[in-house]
């Protein structure tokens, strides 16, 4: 399975979540992959404390190497390995369908049970692809207004984008197009008035789009939470998307605001290794533990 | 994907046509909570007049799914129309006996009628509201019912020491659905400051 982990705000905790996730699936017996995608500050390795990796991504495009295999860095971790090329792995998701789609196969073909991809913060066209052509995609929140509001508009941008790419007629990618600027002159202010204005041109597309609403569903972690109240930030976003997208978010989970993982941090050694029993790294072991059922 | 004004109430609060008093309290507890002006749930995703239409969904949908002629009205019309048969409702001492030790879940957030503090005359008004019998509350919290009529008319003189109220308070919220911790500080707020006059 190929999850992503994506966005949110940077600094909401997604690489901190990718690689303790990672190694707690890797415990859990499952031959796991990491992958850096993280365009504006590749560092998984810092958080494994290894240094930078001589081999990426593009050694395997280039064909500098015959396999994708042999670009897997090992770490010091059994059953977990780090894959790194963000800049290629994003260029190739902005190139063509059967490129991307090419290399999709070639991670999936590395035969391990769970590939995470850190996709780091923003929301330009080719993170929001890899976001939807994975498996499942995970969104990392932290309870604070600019992470909710970073977070909801990465999932407008990837729900309208799943929409437009479910669609085939211009005339409704262009009204997709237009409903994702709230100031348009069609008077489209929401996915509900969207799915109206389709229906009024074309009914066999505001049914697929209603097909695509049904089988969207992201997820979301809740990270650095202090208090109950924090906790219920979480379905209650849940409930404002069901509400506006009309898509079922999952929520997978929280991770409590923890001072053992700025340490953890600082010296380079995950929090999953250096604290199994702290709380926030029981958090991540819960969800992790939820990802592996889900398989 | 349905508008606020094409969802029925139970889609509205996000319940089960089946769901008990409790569970609409809950539900509705919840739905006020994520829905409230300042909700950071809300933030950035909703105009305001969408959140002001949201909120009157909610209040309407409440004020008729826990009403007992109300809701049944409503769900012979729309279930009528819908060509299905209306939901069975489970009685309220199902609902209550359904779970007997109401743990207070993450969306368990308290409910405060008009944003006042918990006092006697509130957890009357709820209980009530939830058409509980004071008898089924005694029989499932194991507090008599004179302690539990003292606690709702605020005869603080005949209340038991502080500390048994203090745990008779939070089985009694619990049993409600209500947050336990709330309710228990501002009662005893409102006794506090009883004693001040």
């Amino acid at each position: 399975m190929i999850w992503t982990i994506g966005g949110g705000k940077g600094g909401s905790g997604k690489s901190f979540i990718t690689v303790n996730m990672g190694i707690c699936l890797s415990k859990l017996g499952a031959r796991v992959v990491l992958i850096d995608a993280d365009l504006g500050g590749a560092n998984l390795h810092t958080f494994l404390g290894i240094s930078p990796p001589a081999l990426s991504l593009s050694d395997f495009i280039k064909k500098r190497v015959p396999h994708l295999r042999e670009v897997l860095i090992p770490t010091t971790i059994p059953n977990l390995q780090l894959l790194t090329g963000a800049q290629d792995l994003l260029n190739a998701a902005d190139a063509k369908s059967v490129q991307k789609r090419k290399l999709v196969r070639s991670i999936q073909s590395l035969g391990s049970e769970m590939i995470l991809v850190d996709l780091g913060a923003g929301n330009s066209v080719s993170v929001l692809d890899f976001f939807l052509m994975s498996d499942g995609g995970i969104l990392v929140v932290t309870p604070e207004p600019t992470s909710v509001e970073n977070t909801y508009r990465f999932l407008k941008s990837a729900f309208y984008r799943r929409l437009r790419q479910s669609v085939s007629s211009l005339s409704v990618k262009a009204l997709i197009d237009g409903a994702m600027d709230r100031k348009n002159e069609m008077g489209i202010q929401n996915p509900h008035d969207l799915v109206k204005a389709v229906r009024r041109i074309n009914e066999g597309e505001a049914d697929r789009i209603m097909e695509e609403v049904e089988t969207f569903h992201p997820n979301l972690i809740l990270n650095q939470v202090r208090s109950k109240k924090d906790i219920e930030i979480g379905f209650s976003i849940r409930s404002a998307c069901l509400k506006y997208f009309g898509i079922h978010l999952h929520y997978l989970g929280y991770v409590v605001y923890d001072q053992d993982v700025s340490n953890s941090i600082r010296r380079r050694r995950p929090l999953v290794l250096e604290n199994s029993r702290s709380r926030a790294a029981q958090c991540i072991m819960e969800i992790a533990s939820k990802l592996a059922n889900s398989q | 994907m349905k508008s606020i004004k094409d969802q029925t109430y139970y889609e509205i609060l996000e319940v089960i046509p089946t769901a008990t008093d409790k569970e609409i309290q809950r539900a509705y507890e919840h739905a006020k909570e994520t829905f409230h002006t300042d909700s950071l749930a809300v933030y950035s995703l909703f105009s305001e007049g969408e959140v002001r239409e949201i909120q009157s969904a909610i209040e309407e949908a409440y004020r008729v799914l826990m009403d007992g002629a109300l809701r049944r009205s409503y769900d012979q019309s729309h279930f009528q129309t819908i060509g299905g048969q209306p939901p069975e409702k489970p009685s309220d001492a199902q609902g209550v006996s359904r779970e007997k030790k109401p743990s207070l879940s993450f969306t368990g957030i308290s409910f405060n009628p008009d944003e006042e503090l918990y006092r006697g005359k509130t957890l009357k008004q709820i209980r009530e509201r939830m058409g509980v019998e004071l008898q089924i509350i005694s029989k499932e919290t194991k507090i008599s019912i004179k302690v539990l009529e003292w606690i709702e008319e605020e005869a603080f003189e005949k209340l038991p020491a502080l500390v048994y109220l203090k745990g008779f308070l939070k089985v009694y919220a619990q049993s409600l659905g209500l947050n336990p911790q709330k309710v228990v500080e501002e009662y005893l707020l409102l006794i506090e400051e009883s004693k001040k006059k």
